[in-house]
């Protein structure tokens, strides 16, 4: 499929994005639309420790956590729900182990939609497995098994496809530890539109031929790792006014799949889908409160301000006080989703969504940037130069940067080391060339030398 | 401007940057100044690590090596000393880990050269075998733990990631370390760790085996005989430095590092 580059703003104004809508809603599995007037939960889980054993054990695991949120939502109620599965190694590796438990759990899901007529869908999110040991191997032969995975869970039951990738991870991991401003361009903004420009069209295509959604990409790889280094506030492992540079790199990353075919919805820890959203358009899954099982973020309830699935991020399987965790987590996001609802049937919905801004807002410079009013700017940056991968990448950065020292000059805060790891960012940004071949020459010569597992063949360079 | 919503809040009874209240008065650089120290042929080469500056520790060595100083000694009188200060500040959150790394990195290239100028190897303090789970790509965490055990002054046998099990055992048969480290993501691939456990167990290796990462939970290692939990990265070094001063009991260990 070709590869369309967005150049525009899918909304006229910030003020236009709001929760449960999207330009473009999305039609999938049993009667489900989303970002058509409405947020649905979407939970997500793992399996436990000793499920990977076999393909047998998974299976079991997989329809155990099935029927334990299927049930769950038809007892207290929910219109509809999301299943997200996020594959371990051993399903995409395998990829007649992903599709047999696609088929396990959308048979189970088949059977609650028919005799209560909920409406539900499947994500399945294939694992990214192109590596060796040594080095990622993104292209040659894992490329074909990762294809294969796609194709045979879109054939037996995933209504949508999804991956985290992890193009430009091995330069990225480099630089974040080194305060390398050009190395988390190079990585995020460089290579890894680079991959998912080739993976995109291939999954879309996957996609179109099987009848199925494919829903998205997000920079979890590079982007979440920086957040999560970041830490809380007594953390002292990365400053957060890095982080966020590295989260409005991964927009213009992110967009790429859209570019590339996908339609939506973003997945749930793309915490950069907010800009992505205001440039294409597409409905979005967040995380946030409801994620704390998985990790602490800063940003608990400002995620929820545009999104249209609403999601846990992940939880081990096991048993609590109130059932199981996928049910304890289904139901708390399936009521946040009852209030969203609420808000706007009832034409609310921008008073809770600045509500949800409000309460965050201040907490910290990640929350300040993705703010939709900021996400909406940093959206307009990297649309300007939306034709360039390097540019845009840069202007998001730049943007982000603006932004930050703006809100520091009102009632953001910012720690001493965040306001000088942000002065140092700034220079380095501003000392890059706006020649995206220069560029491109400067960091192969540099990061091959310097980073030992770089293989430049990988993105075709 | 900065942009205004149409919910205004005062943050301050809504949200509380403890961290913005609790910094210290003195810089980083200022606080480094008062650590480094005062021989003028170390100081330079403290200073150099300190601001993660390779080439300074370098051309600092020569001019101590040029004066009569014995190479190998310096790793412990300058270069280790340098990343003493380091260590200290990222201790008392005065530094982040971004300095730790470059001047880790600074310190290595310095005990490289100083190894050639000497042509033998230091003594370190131990070995410790680092690896990721079998299944497990992911290894930003173990990368960290090696570069702060380096920068400990411990000998790293960095085995990688997505190391199969049998493998981790053949590395501690083969390297004797002081303690194995394992890092994971993912639940099913943490899984692993335990098998490690039980094949070390029948091999009759009862050392402490430091695990942590993204899905990793203290529960989990309680579960396995040897398994000691490190909730963050830099506590590697420190597990590392309790066995040296206090031996390898497991119970002990879980006592002073399991927090919850």
């Amino acid at each position: 499929m070709a590869v369309t580059r967005c150049t525009k703003m899918a909304y006229a104004s910030a003020d236009d994005m709001v929760f449960g809508k999207a330009v473009t809603p999305v039609k999938t599995g049993l009667g489900l639309e989303i970002g058509a007037g409405y947020t649905t939960p979407e939970v997500n889980y793992a399996p436990r420790p000793e499920a990977g054993a076999s393909k047998e054990k998974l299976i079991k695991e997989y329809e155990r956590i099935t029927t334990d949120i299927m049930a769950r939502m038809v007892q207290i109620g929910a219109p509809a729900v999301v299943l997200e599965t996020e594959h371990v190694q051993q399903m995409s590796n395998h990829p007649d182990w992903g599709a047999a438990v696609a088929h396990a759990q959308k048979t189970i899901m088949e059977d609650y939609h028919d005799e209560y007529g909920i409406k539900c869908a499947l994500r399945h999110t294939i694992g990214d497995i192109r590596e060796t040991r040594d080095f990622l191997a993104l292209r040659g032969d894992k490329y074909s098994v990762f294809m294969e995975a796609f194709e045979q869970c879109a054939q037996n039951g995933a209504d949508m496809l999804a991956v985290e990738s992890m193009g430009g991870k091995e330069v990225f991991d480099y630089a974040i530890l080194r305060n390398d401003m050009a190395g988390v361009l190079y990585g995020i903004g460089v290579l890894g539109s680079i991959d998912m420009e080739m993976i995109w069209q291939d999954i879309a295509s996957v996609a179109k031929k099987n009848n199925v959604i494919a829903s998205g990409d997000t920079d979890c790889a590079q982007a979440n790792t920086a957040m999560f280094i970041a830490g809380g506030l007594l953390d002292k492992n990365l400053a957060h006014t890095l982080a966020i540079i590295a989260r409005t790199i991964s927009a213009a990353r992110s967009l790429v799949a859209y570019e590339a075919g996908a339609v939506g919805p973003g997945k749930d820890c793309g915490y950069e889908n907010t800009i992505v959203k205001s440039i294409a358009g597409v409905p979005i899954a967040q995380e946030g409160k409801t994620s704390t099982c998985a990790h602490s973020d800063l940003m608990g309830n400002i995620v929820m301000q545009c999104c249209d699935l609403w999601s846990n991020e992940s939880v081990e399987y096991h048993g609590e006080f109130g059932g199981t965790t996928v049910q304890c987590w289904g139901e708390t996001l399936a009521y946040d989703c009852a209030l969203m609802n609420v808000a706007l049937d009832s034409g609310n919905e921008k008073i809770l969504r600045d509500m949800f801004v409000a309460s965050d807002i201040y907490r910290d410079a990640q929350g300040y940037v993705l703010a939709y009013p900021n996400a909406y700017r940093v959206g307009q940056a990297i649309a300007k130069d939306g034709n360039d991968i390097y540019l845009r990448a840069k202007n998001a950065a730049i943007e982000c940067i603006n932004i930050v020292e703006e809100g520091a000059r009102g009632k953001l805060e910012l720690s001493r080391f965040e306001a000088k790891a942000l002065a140092d960012a700034k220079a380095a940004f501003e000392a890059l060339t706006d020649d995206k071949e220069k560029f491109m020459s400067d960091c192969l010569t540099k990061y091959k030398q310097e980073v030992k597992v770089f293989k430049p063949e990988n993105y075709d360079l | 401007m900065e942009v205004r919503h149409l919910i205004d809040i005062d943050p301050s009874g809504i949200l509380v940057r403890y961290n913005v209240k609790m910094e210290k008065e003195m810089t980083p650089e200022e606080a480094a100044e008062e650590l480094y120290p005062k021989d003028s042929m170390i100081y330079p080469i403290a200073k150099a690590i300190f601001e993660g500056e390779e080439d300074d520790v370098v051309e600092g060595l020569e001019k101590a090596i040029s004066s009569g100083k014995d190479p190998i000694s310096l790793i412990n009188d300058a270069l280790m000393v340098g990343m003493g200060v380091v260590s200290r500040l990222y201790d008392e959150g005065v530094i982040f880990l971004p300095n730790v790394m470059m001047s880790a990195d600074a310190m290595l290239e310095g005990i490289e050269y100083v190894k050639q100028k000497a042509g033998k190897s230091p003594e370190t303090k131990g070995k410790i075998v680092c690896h990721v789970a079998e299944g497990d790509v992911h290894d930003i965490g173990k990368n960290i733990v090696a570069a702060l055990l380096r920068a400990a002054g411990y000998d790293v046998v960095d085995l990688g990631r997505d190391v199969p099990v049998d493998e981790v055992i053949a590395a501690v048969e083969k390297e004797k370390p002081l303690m194995l480290t394992g890092t994971a993501l993912m639940t099913t691939t943490m899984y692993a760790f335990k098998e490690v456990n039980d094949k070390l167990l029948e091999k009759g290796y009862r050392i402490p085996f430091a695990c942590g990462g993204g899905a990793v939970n203290q529960d989990f290692v309680s579960e396995y005989e040897l398994g000691v939990y490190g909730e963050e990265a830099a506590d590697a070094a420190k597990i590392a430095d309790f066995i040296k001063a206090n031996g390898d009991n497991i119970v002990k260990l879980r006592e002073k590092f399991h927090r919850h």
